[in-house]
């Protein structure tokens, strides 16, 4: 053989990454009862993230091992995330497909702008209506008590 | 001179490199054979985790859609089982890399022992998931179609809509990962035959090493499901 016997992690580098893994579970459940908001996700996958590199780098022996595996496996983790993003940036912002409408985006603002200029044209103040713009005040009245005859 | 070199190489040949059982005629050495083979194993690794990784996809555009559902039917779920399972796959991991550890060093009984405790560990993690896809049965909570969810700890869920959808693919992907296990302990049970017959050494141990490899696949495939589904 060209080496002396194959590499052996020490049993106590295992305990440990053992133990750091439970660790890493304890504190997954702990953080799950913390109101994190937006961050939930992301610290859940954090530390998942953490104990599956402890794994591989350890059980898996990949720290120790020939570059070519690391490479192999670090190809298809990148594959893995250009998949997971790709597929989101679809799926998260298609919008409301059942809310569309039949006219373009130029018909909507070219009649938003058309609004805009009756409204320049005729100002909302010469609307305006008070008791005094009738010219017969009593109008109202007598035509109740035209009824009433 | 041809008659004077001539016989030299096969008399180092038959002194330095007399073959052992175990390498194939067209390796240069084992330590070649042995990488060959981890890379092959490494590159059916990948291959399983973008199996598992069309499923991941497929629940981040559910969840992401239907955030509030999918965070009412994770509720239900049994925790404790869920971390529970977590522990016991972590452990096997352990004792599977112990029983590489052990057969590296020529320890056949150790290696044997720590195979039938990973076994052991593995069934365990069956049982917990047969007492946890029972308890759903039992409620009406099945995937898809089927979905009929009943008693106090499911009720509300059948009004969601998208609720059948969360379990689907909540039992797709545990299912999936359960199947990996089950074939898992058959060939770590066969190993243990093997190594019980005198099959490995230190000299040649590959089979350990790429089931190993495996296993710990298998447990990271947990590591991502079990806060994933059950905790958020």
């Amino acid at each position: 053989m060209a080496h002396d016997g194959p590499h052996i992690v020490p049993k106590s580098v295992l305990l440990k990454v053992f133990g750091a893994l439970i660790v890493l579970t304890g504190l997954t459940v702990g953080v799950a009862y913390v109101p994190l908001g937006p961050l939930t996700v992301p610290v859940a996958l954090g530390i998942a993230g953490m104990k599956a590199t402890l794994v591989v780098l350890f059980f898996m022996h990949l720290k120790y091992d020939n570059p070519v595996n690391a490479l192999t496996f670090t190809i298809g983790t990148i594959f893995v995330l250009v998949f997971v993003t790709i597929t989101l940036l679809d799926t998260a912002f298609r919008g409301d497909l059942g809310n569309v409408n039949a006219q373009t985006v130029q018909e909507i603002q070219a009649e938003e702008e058309r609004a805009q200029q009756r409204q320049d044209a005729i100002p909302a103040d010469s609307l305006r209506i008070a008791p005094s713009d009738y010219p017969d005040q009593n109008r109202g009245a007598s035509m109740e008590s035209d009824g009433g005859s | 001179m041809a008659t004077e070199t001539a016989p030299a190489p096969t008399e180092t040949e038959a002194e330095h490199d007399p073959r052992p059982e175990h390498l194939e005629h067209h390796f240069v050495s084992s330590e070649q054979q042995f990488d060959s083979a981890k890379l092959g194993m490494w590159v059916f690794l990948i291959t399983e985790v973008l199996l598992f990784s069309g499923m991941f996809v497929a629940y981040a555009v559910f969840r992401q859609w239907n955030p509030d559902v999918f965070a009412a039917a994770s509720g239900t779920l049994n925790q404790t089982m869920g971390a529970l399972n977590t522990v016991v796959l972590l452990t096997s991991s352990l004792t599977v890399a112990f029983s590489i550890h052990a057969i590296k060093q020529d320890k056949v009984k150790q290696c044997i022992y720590y195979l039938l405790g990973t076994l052991g560990l593995a069934g365990g993690f069956m049982v917990v998931k047969y007492f946890e896809y029972t308890a759903k049965f039992e409620h009406g909570v099945f995937p898809g179609g089927a979905f009929d969810p009943h008693g106090a700890h499911y009720e509300h869920l059948a009004d969601m809509a998208m609720a059948p959808q969360f379990f689907s693919i909540y039992f797709v992907m545990t299912g999936i990962h359960g199947v990996h296990v089950v074939i898992g302990m058959i060939v770590i049970g066969a190993l243990a035959i093997m190594a019980w017959r005198g099959s490995f050494s230190s000299e040649w141990y590959t089979p350990v090493e790429l089931t190993g490899l495996y296993w710990h696949l298998v447990d990271i495939v947990w590591i991502f499901l079990f806060p994933l589904l059950y905790l958020i």
